[in-house]
């Protein structure tokens, strides 16, 4: 029996250490979670669409025999938290005001790159009413969807019109509600983003968008990932931001704006909605997805961070030169040879 | 070609939509077709279709196109029409119709008793019909009703399980806002956790002793009124996660059960006031709760046999009160709840003049500990949008300890259970649940009754 266990003991601590280095090396799969678009196994992440298109995940990782989960969540940021929060995900894409949410509420993760920037928001608000301009949104009913890139969007355009949210009577729906909210009369106006069927439905009318608003003002989406999982596997994370990068030189070149419009329309938006998201107004396509992390990146999200404290919004400051981490994004950059090709 | 009928079939689809939208208020007007537009659509309807290429990628509609399409919508309208006379059942009001089953198999694996049949039953079937009878867009203050019907072992009698109707008097629709409901008709009493919490806070397939039938039946329904809200609600957006520091709930009751009409003039109050830890979502303090319940009746004046003293009716105070402290945050959690109750009766006597009346108190405690693995109770995180049935699966094993005392003057009576279990929920509305319980009975002066018991439960919902 004892010369048995002498030479099982071994054998076993040899298996579990051959399983653990191998674990070291490699997860057996990664997870991602992504704010859902309108039409299933879409997200509202452009780059997202992209690399799932080009099957990029795939043509990096299926060598490895690593496996790709990827969540859409529709309660977008809060319920992308939620399941960060809860450890069921190893990366997110999601908006900056999410993501600043989360990590003011202790989410251990790092911000590792910035698929795009320049996102916009519309102000709709109900034919009837002949609402010309924001400072009309004075004393009405204004749905936006707190928690999301939209609300501090819509605080930022209230701001720059001498507004603050005491000055309209704000409802928190999501989009999908508000729409039908406003459609129905109930409210006055909503905060969304691009696409704008009830404009198209002669149900409201076009108050104010972004798109001349300064990039810096504008929302961005962040890529973090689990502080734990790039402690453990700081090649894949690296190799992660590798594909977010190829999707983003795409995206980037003028030339595949409109096939990019056209992989967008899959998403359940419409193409004259879509087309003029990108490479509009005081931002080229380029800069839109810049995905360096640090720079501008940093900075904005600096600016971001101190409006959410100011407004309450959040409660806590966050180190941004700690949260962010260039390195997965250089060595990335510098494997595909792209180190130049964002740099001013 | 098929792709074009296709895409006039969509187009079609969404015309009738759209319409529907526009119909449904009479305030908005029809689109108006400019003088521009007008001359455009004329002007191109003379060119070859596929030599139009429209700005902005949006080709233009011919003519014939366009009479094709109305051809399709009428079709379509026709076959919706005829689809909506003949197969669509309707209601008055908004309406949403769902269930719940329990399939159960029961064994009793050891005894000292007399073994009980081993068996499969039905343990409840329940259908509800939920919906608003006036639905407030503006406030959220809406007017809803619930009715519940149930079919039960061993009876399988059908009978109203809850039948209630509920106003929201303050505004529903902010969550920074407090709440406070209106409801009046057969519902649960506010008492306590076991009896009116949902699954997440309840796994074990029967109730705890205190809580039901052989204890103070608490989580049996009532008749009556109630009134419950929440203060100082505390949101963090970050996770549209909402907790109010104060739960409260104060009801009055006919005290007679469901389905029953009251059996004396007066009513029995229920109150319940829960403090939740106002604290973000991240917190290690998010889902404690400490709760306190209190419950006072009149019965009617019965002796021991069951006999009613005469003028006896609502004669017998009944008074319950209860404590407990719950701490749920996946994918830990624990409930502790304690509840004594004290019941009059008469010892002797014909009369209310000349009956001796004695107060027996009874005690009933229960510690509930869980530990999941899965995404069951994620609220957010659950509501994916994906093509598929999809839905996180998860394993919850717990351990119950449930005492019960029917009267603490007299010792060694008490019931004790220790339920082993484990809960698999496989799919959006189904469970599996496992229930091992070994029972321990004393009785003064007899030897303990000691009954091991094997539940398993498949338990659905639709």
């Amino acid at each position: 029996m004892k010369k048995w266990l002498k030479v099982f003991f071994p054998i076993a601590a040899l298996l579990i250490m051959a399983i653990n280095v191998q674990g070291a090396e490699h997860p057996r799969v990664i997870r991602f979670a992504y704010p859902a678009a309108t039409n299933p196994g879409y997200a509202g992440s452009p780059l997202v669409n992209v690399i799932n298109d080009q099957n990029l995940f795939e043509k990096e990782f299926s060598k490895d025999g690593i496996k790709i989960e990827q969540s859409y969540i529709k309660t977008a940021g809060p319920g992308t938290n939620e399941g960060f929060a809860a450890g069921l995900f190893d990366f997110a894409d999601y908006g900056d005001f999410a993501i600043v949410l989360g990590k003011a509420g202790g989410l251990k993760n790092k911000l590792i790159l910035s698929p795009s920037k320049g996102g916009n928001v519309y102000i709709l608000a109900r034919s009837a009413l002949h609402i010309n301009s924001v400072k009309d949104l004075r004393g009405k009913k204004v749905s936006y969807w707190k928690g999301t890139v939209l609300q501090t969007q819509a605080l930022r355009v209230l701001e720059a019109n001498g507004l603050t949210e005491k000055d309209i009577k704000q409802i928190n729906l999501s989009t999908a509600d508000a729409l039908a909210a406003l459609a129905a009369g109930t409210i006055d106006a909503l905060v969304g983003s691009y696409d704008r069927p009830l404009i198209d439905q002669g149900l409201a009318t076009l108050v104010y968008d972004t798109r001349n608003f300064p990039v810096s003002k504008r929302y961005r989406e962040g890529l973090v990932v689990s502080e734990d999982f790039a402690r453990k596997y700081p090649d894949i994370t690296k190799r992660v931001a590798k594909v977010f990068i190829q999707a983003a030189y795409w995206a980037s070149q003028e030339k595949n704006k409109e096939q990019l419009a056209q992989l967008l329309v899959k998403t359940g938006a419409k193409y004259k909605y879509v087309k003029g998201e990108f490479g509009v107004g005081n931002l080229s396509v380029k800069d839109q997805f810049d995905p360096r992390p640090d720079h501008e990146n940093a900075n904005d999200y600096k600016a971001l961070i101190d409006f959410s404290l100011k407004n309450k919004l959040i409660r806590t400051n966050i180190d941004v030169d700690k949260w962010v981490d260039k390195s997965y994004a250089d060595a990335a950059l510098k494997e595909l040879g792209l180190q130049n090709y964002w740099a001013k | 070609m098929s792709k074009i009928k296709y895409t006039l079939l969509l187009l079609g689809i969404l015309l009738i939509s759209n319409t529907d939208v526009q119909a449904a208020d009479p305030s908005v007007a029809a689109p108006k077709v400019t003088k521009t537009e007008t001359d455009s659509v004329s002007a191109e309807s003379s060119k070859d279709a596929d030599a139009i290429a429209a700005e902005d990628g949006d080709r233009v509609v011919t003519q014939k196109e366009l009479q094709g399409l109305n051809s399709e919508v009428a079709t379509l309208r026709d076959q919706l029409t005829r689809q909506l006379d003949r197969n669509i059942a309707n209601t008055l009001r908004s309406l949403t119709i769902g269930g719940t089953l329990q399939n159960r198999y029961t064994a009793l694996t050891s005894s000292n008793q007399p073994p009980a049949p081993n068996g499969f039953t039905v343990n409840a079937a329940i259908l509800s019909f939920n919906g608003a009878l006036k639905k407030d867009y503006d406030e959220g203050k809406n007017l809803t009703y619930s009715l519940s019907l149930i079919s039960s072992a061993p009876t399988y009698n059908v009978q109203p399980y809850e039948a209630y109707l509920q106003y929201s008097i303050f505004q529903s629709l902010d969550l920074e806002k407090p709440t406070l409901y209106f409801q009046f008709g057969q519902q649960s009493k506010p008492f306590g956790l076991e009896p009116q919490v949902g699954e997440d806070k309840k796994p074990a397939a029967i109730y705890a002793t205190f809580a039901g039938p052989g204890g103070f039946n608490l989580a049996a329904r009532d008749i009556g009124i109630k009134l419950r809200g929440d203060l100082f609600p505390h949101v963090d957006t970050g996770y549209n996660y909402r907790v109010p520091f104060i739960d409260y709930a104060v009801a009055l009751f006919n005290g007679s059960g469901p389905n029953a009409s009251d059996t004396n003039k007066s009513k029995d109050v229920v109150a319940r006031v829960a403090f939740n830890a106002p604290v973000d979502y991240s917190s290690d303090f998010r889902g404690l709760t400490f709760g306190n319940s209190v419950y006072s009746g009149k019965k009617d004046l019965l002796l021991g046999n069951g006999t009613l003293i005469t003028g006896g009716t609502g004669q017998a105070s009944t008074t319950r009160f209860g404590q407990d402290l719950s701490y749920v945050s996946s994918p830990i959690g624990f409930t502790a709840e304690y509840a004594v109750g004290r019941d009059e009766a008469a010892i002797s006597g014909t009369a209310v003049a000349n009956a001796v009346k004695a107060t027996t108190q009874s005690r009933g405690y229960t510690f509930t500990l869980f530990y999941e693995w899965g995404e069951q109770f994620l609220t957010q995180y659950r509501n994916q949008n994906v093509y598929d049935d999809w839905w996180p699966k998860t394993y919850q094993p717990f351990l119950r300890f449930d005492r019960w005392d029917p009267n603490t003057a007299v010792a060694g009576n008490e019931t004790s259970i220790l339920t082993y279990g484990f809960n698999f929920f496989f799919a959006q509305t189904t469970k599996l649940q496992f229930n091992y319980n070994v029972s321990v009975g004393k009785k003064p002066n007899l030897p303990n009754v000691n009954q091991n018991t094997f539940v398993a439960q498949f338990q659905y919902g639709f």
